[in-house]
């Protein structure tokens, strides 16, 4: 215990006497350590978007879409290009179900929309009034189209709150306002709330656009949906539903042509993609953490050089070869702890600044990880400089000048 | 006290060359002795101080010290002897810059294996205030005198109350009026706490200081 204390006390106080150097060397693990934690950060964030945005879609919900799109709980990468659309032969397959409750057609078209005073680029989601439902929306202004308008064709459309704020400068100046698309004039019935994020794979809603199924057939003479979305009785279990459906499906398509999805199905593929990339990015960032530790280490054997005179001394006095190894394998791990420490420190700084656009957050695993991973590079590549000071004869250091 | 029969140092340079530093050394020295080991550069003197202080081990012969062969001792042993038998007194004072005077002086005692018979602590500061050093406890050593830096590792080498200090050109980086403070203080350790001094110099005033004389050339005693 009290070598211990001798021995931190003497590293820490030469640190501090050479506070530049010091820094420098602990910069390498800084910035890997930094760079680990603020990516497992984004990861972690951009994990609880994504599961948060899933709950958002009810219970009893599925999704019928066109090809095989997932294969062994992972996203399906060699047929996810079928060709086949749905028509309204299909819708009215599906209504006709006892087990589904409510269903929505969706299509939708990127273009270009104008307000008075902006155009914007765009996605408009075609859907029945069930797509809110569904989705988990909430109207924040206005109202969202109803059967009626479905009925009527009506032009009508709701707002994402983001291409709201764009097109006519603040939400509450959108309701009843014009806005045109492909030379069609919508009225602006309703804006939604945020759901935020966006920007990452998924689409970002608060920048779409809402328009009953049957007034988009304007921009879609065939009549086609890419998919389904459907709430169903609860009575009826999950594979119930997936099973009448699939029978309904099997007389007109054959299997790998469509898809029956459970929101929690895409979430886990979702997440099981999102931990790849974030251990694939956490792997390379951890490449600057192996060059911290060489420079660690190459100072370490600068600062056994420069110490050979007193680790003759200490040897002199009765340090034996293991005290000085433990000296400096603690030396250098104190430095590189520190490195970690301010890596974990601007890491956290960076969280919080990264927050206000994505959301990230650190997790006690990832400090536990940063700290630990830092420690034990300081121990690992202390260990050959550490050797070197400890084999050192002590005649020789002693007469070292 | 310590023994040394036929002792041999030879050094190998490049090649097949050899360098003899020392030459069949036949010395004994005995507890409660001063003694002065002078000799001009190069003749080994510093080479047998190094064999007396167990930093190095000699290429031929045996060294006993209380008459236990030390010559074959493994480095960890050796260490341990060093910590408790031995003080080391140098030319240069040889503290360490970022320890203070107190740990300095403490320093000896984080490397003891045997539990001491006293708290460190306590007897470091007790010595520090007998030596005159009081006040300086928490200042580092580039912050005191010469003087006063050579006292302190004068107490580092005593902090283990060793049989033996090894003092090594002690007054050398010293003025003469504060050399003779630490040649009497040396003095009054061996006559006062029976210490066995051993004291290496080119000095024949501070070599006057020894009891008896050791002379030491080309590798061989000359005169004892």
């Amino acid at each position: 215990m009290n070598y211990i204390f001798f021995v931190v006390k003497a590293a820490i106080e030469d640190f501090r006497r050479n506070k530049t150097q010091t820094f420098l060397t602990s910069l390498g693990i800084l910035i890997g350590v930094f760079a680990v934690v603020m990516l497992t950060a984004l990861g972690l964030g951009l994990k609880q978007y994504i599961n948060d945005q899933f709950a958002a879609l009810g219970k009893s919900t599925l999704f019928v879409a066109p090809g095989k799109i997932l294969s062994g709980g992972r996203f399906n990468t060699t047929s996810s290009l079928t060709s086949i659309k749905f028509d309204n032969r299909d819708l009215l397959r599906l209504k006709r179900l006892k087990e589904v409750k409510e269903i929505s057609p969706i299509f939708s078209k990127q273009t270009t929309v104008k307000s008075e005073r902006k155009s914007e680029d765009s996605t408009i989601f075609f859907a029945s009034e069930a797509f809110f439902d569904i989705n988990g929306f909430k109207i924040q202004k206005g109202r969202f189209f109803d059967k009626n308008d479905i009925n009527k064709k009506a032009k009508v459309v709701v707002l994402g709150p983001k291409i709201a704020e764009k097109l006519f400068g603040t939400i509450e100046a959108a309701i009843d306002q014009k806005v045109t698309a492909n030379s069609v004039n919508f009225t602006v019935i309703g804006i939604t709330e945020s759901r935020g994020g966006g920007g990452f794979g998924g689409p970002d809603y608060d920048s779409c656009m809402f328009s009953p199924y049957t007034t988009g057939f304007i921009f879609n003479p065939e009549k086609n949906y890419s998919r389904f979305a459907i709430k169903f009785d609860e009575s009826y279990s999950v594979s119930q539903v997936k099973e009448a459906i699939k029978k309904e499906f099997l007389k007109r398509y054959d299997e790998d042509s469509f898809s029956i999805i459970e929101p929690g199905d895409i979430l886990s593929a979702v997440n099981s993609i999102f931990g790849v990339l974030n251990i694939v990015l956490v792997a390379i960032a951890s490449i600057s953490l192996l060059v911290g530790g060489i420079g660690i280490m190459n100072i370490m054997f600068v600062t056994v050089s420069d110490k050979t005179k007193e680790i003759g001394v200490r040897r002199a006095i009765g340090a034996r070869k293991k005290d000085i190894l433990v000296q400096f394998i603690i030396e250098s791990t104190i430095l590189s702890i520190f490195g970690g420490f301010l890596g974990l420190f601007l890491a956290f700084i960076g969280t919080l600044v990264v927050r206000k656009f994505f959301p990230a957050y650190i997790d006690i695993q990832s400090v536990i990880l940063a700290l630990g991973v830092s420690s034990a590079i300081g121990m690992i590549f202390g260990v050959l400089p550490a050797k070197k000071a400890a084999d050192l004869e002590p005649v020789e250091a002693i007469r070292y000048e | 006290m310590i023994k040394f029969r036929n002792v041999w140092k030879i050094y190998k340079l490049d090649g097949d060359v050899e360098y003899q530093a020392l030459k069949g050394v036949n010395l004994e020295i005995k507890e409660g002795e001063f003694v002065s080991i002078t000799g001009p550069s190069g003749s080994g003197k510093s080479t047998l101080m190094h064999l007396i202080g167990l930093l190095d081990k000699p290429t031929k012969g045996e060294i006993f010290i209380n008459g236990k062969n030390v010559t074959y001792l493994t480095d960890d042993q050796l260490s341990t002897l060093r910590n408790e038998f031995v003080g080391f007194v140098f030319q240069q004072f040889n503290l360490i810059p970022k320890l203070t005077v107190l740990e300095n002086i403490l320093l000896p005692t984080i490397y003891a294996r045997k539990k001491l018979k006293y708290d460190p602590k306590k007897k470091a500061l007790d010595l520090i205030k007998k030596f005159g050093l009081g006040g300086k406890e928490r200042s580092y050593p580039n912050k005191i005198s010469g003087g006063q830096q050579q006292r302190v590792a004068i107490l580092r080498a005593l902090i283990m109350e060793p049989k033996l200090i090894l003092a090594d050109e002690p007054t050398g980086n010293l003025d003469s009026k504060t050399g003779v403070e630490i040649m009497n203080l040396l003095k009054a350790l061996n006559e006062k706490e029976g210490i066995t001094v051993v004291l290496v110099t080119h000095e024949p005033d501070i070599a006057a200081y020894g009891k008896r004389m050791i002379r030491i050339k080309d590798g061989k005693i000359t005169k004892n």
